[in-house]
């Protein structure tokens, strides 16, 4: 119960109080390519829940069994980065497969995925933190995937709304969409201390 | 044979000087922004990142130029990212070593350049065309116009959340900082209000 | 056969690149090492230094001191002894982590010869929000540590600053990671105290 206590506690915070988008600016270049309609927001969302959850996962184990223990920390970035790029592949394949209409629904989403830095960020972030049992990690992989869905989804809902309205024409597209953004950050800093 | 060297130091000038405004890639091609947020709560942070950026271009870039003829086409993307990927652990090594303090301020956004859109961008776009020389001084701009897009974000950001710049008092005595400035909140809002201000600019260059 | 002749007419370039790259890693990492090893050791002798000033040099104790940290696993603690100029054990040092209000908080701690007063504390990293859980860097907070007893603190909203008690007074806006500041001082302060006695390792003071 207790364990379950601390899984649930990380999952909020990672989602809510410590949003990667929001706290750490980490996703803004797709975050603000693709937020324009909340179905493809939610495409990506989708996406990147995916393939954080399986790279968060896969880099820990490749780093916990196989760089700490040979002393290869030195080729820990690179590693990662062909890690990520190999489940981007498999995603892809994966969800090709056996998802083919979500695959359309994808479209060329998922290539450019593994140039996002939430990915990486999940990656060195769960490094950084010391976690060390695998439960956690998955958790916490898949926790940063859906905070990101929530960011853009929330942000998408927005911008078709924003569309009807006013802005000034030096102002439309990428500064209208970051000031929003600002305000988003705004409101999560309410989470703040909700978790202890 | 005048002619030609004449259209080679201009392709030269222009590789070079397209970075620093024209496409600039913070506030004309928005790519790259990532590190732009996160850094610039200080103006040495912001410098130490651009300069950081600098050197991975310009290596990733001449490598790359160096192997254009050789690269596969759909491994391309796989070679770029390795080589950005060495490059930027040799940095962040080197940062580790020589800037103690500032590595551990940019903590994991040193190795988050791997992942920077505009690297991969310019090898995409630049490098694996190019030639050496182009590749290079397409690098140096571009670098060096992320840089002045950090500091002028850093800048505005670290004079109004404290008053000083690289510890100078700048702001008269009386000032209330603006504490919002460095947190997340003030990182989005000054960078959508630049990039209107750029874009308003330009809007009225073009008109 | 040709199946293998296929894959590596297509990769070469790849592998090849691969180990490449791989050297030049491990060449600046066998040159950049020693030089990154020794900053980190630096970097607690200098805070160490500040708070006691007396010591002239800090040796490594040989014992096997374990403290609780989250999760509820034990972690060895390496403690320094520090000596006078004359080999007087002038107090004890040591690291401390533990968790703050955004992620993990490392303090470098010294104490009294005898562990009956803290000497102070300072922080080695912590990411806590800036103008608020981050003033915990700040001397008017640590100074409330220098000469308070080394028992259970605590940490209390309203009070006296200047009174150098077991009543920590917390930063306005920054409850949870003053609160965990004292925390972690506590629980590693009485752990590490509780074991050195055990061993025999406090007593006259003089060894």
């Amino acid at each position: 119960m207790d364990r379950f206590y601390v899984l649930l506690m990380g999952f909020l915070s990672v989602v809510l109080v410590n949003n990667f988008v929001f706290t750490k600016f980490l996703g803004t270049c797709p975050y603000l390519g693709v937020s324009g309609r909340i179905d493809s927001a939610f495409a990506m969302g989708l996406a990147v829940t995916f393939v954080t959850a399986l790279s968060g996962t896969l880099t820990w184990l490749v780093d916990h069994y196989i760089l700490v223990p040979l002393g290869l920390e030195i080729t820990r970035y690179i590693c990662y980065i062909v890690i990520i790029a190999g489940a981007v592949q498999l995603v892809e394949m994966y969800v090709r497969k056996f998802f083919p209409s979500l695959y359309d629904a994808f479209g060329i989403f998922l290539p450019l995925i593994s140039t996002n830095c939430v990915i990486l960020g999940v990656c060195l972030f769960i490094n950084i933190w010391g976690i060390d049992n695998l439960l956690e990690v998955v958790v916490l992989s898949t926790g940063t995937g859906i905070g990101f869905a929530v960011a853009i989804c929330i942000m998408a809902g927005i911008r078709e709304e924003l569309i009807l309205s006013d802005v000034p024409a030096g102002f439309q597209g990428a500064p209208i969409t970051l000031i929003t953004a600002g305000i988003l950050t705004l409101a999560f800093m309410g989470f703040a201390g909700m978790i202890k | 044979m005048a002619q030609s060297n004449e259209l080679q130091t201009g392709l030269y000038r222009s590789a070079l000087l397209a970075g620093l405004w024209r496409q600039n890639p913070t506030f004309r091609l928005l790519i790259g922004m990532c590190p732009a947020l996160a850094v610039t709560t200080a103006v040495k942070p912001a410098l130490t990142m651009g300069l950081s950026v600098i050197f991975v271009l310009v290596c990733s870039n001449f490598v790359t130029s160096l192997m254009r003829n050789l690269l596969k086409p759909h491994l391309r993307i796989i070679m770029f990212t390795l080589t950005i990927a060495t490059f930027v652990t040799i940095c962040d090594l080197y940062l580790k070593a020589y800037f103690p303090r500032m590595s551990e301020i940019l903590g994991a956004y040193v190795p988050l350049i791997i992942v920077n859109c505009l690297i991969i961008f310019r090898a995409e776009a630049c490098a694996s065309k190019c030639g050496l020389i182009v590749s290079i001084l397409d690098a140096i701009g571009m670098g060096l116009g992320f840089t002045i897009a950090l500091c002028i974000l850093a800048t505005t950001r670290e004079l109004l959340a404290t008053g000083c710049i690289f510890d100078l008092r700048v702001m008269p005595r009386g000032f209330v900082p603006w504490l919002a400035m460095q947190m997340p909140v003030g990182a989005f809002v000054t960078l959508g209000l630049l990039l209107g201000l750029a874009s308003v600019l330009t809007r009225r260059k073009a008109s | 056969m040709p199946k293998i002749k296929y894959f590596i007419e297509q990769s070469w370039l790849l592998i090849v690149s691969s180990f490449c790259f791989g050297l030049l890693i491990a060449a600046s990492n066998a040159a950049l090492s020693p030089r990154i090893e020794l900053n980190i050791a630096n970097k607690l002798n200098q805070l160490i230094v500040v708070l006691l000033p007396v010591a002239k040099q800090f040796i490594p104790l040989d014992a096997d001191i374990q403290v609780e940290v989250r999760g509820g696993k034990k972690e060895k603690v390496k403690i320094y002894k520090a000596l006078s100029d004359t080999e007087q054990c002038v107090g004890w040092s040591f690291k401390a982590v533990g968790e703050g209000f955004s992620g993990k908080i490392e303090l470098v701690v010294a104490v009294d010869k005898d562990f009956e007063k803290i000497a102070g504390f300072d922080v080695l990293t912590s990411s806590e929000t800036p103008g608020f859980g981050d003033q915990i860097k700040m001397s008017y907070f640590r100074n409330q540590f220098a000469g308070a007893p080394a028992e259970e603190l605590a940490a209390v909203k309203t009070g006296d600053p200047t009174k150098i008690d077991a009543d920590i007074v917390a930063i306005t806006g920054a409850t949870v990671s003053s609160e965990a500041v004292v925390n972690i001082l506590n629980s590693f302060i009485s752990s590490i105290k509780k074991q050195m006695k055990e061993k025999g390792l406090l007593g006259d003071g003089t060894k």
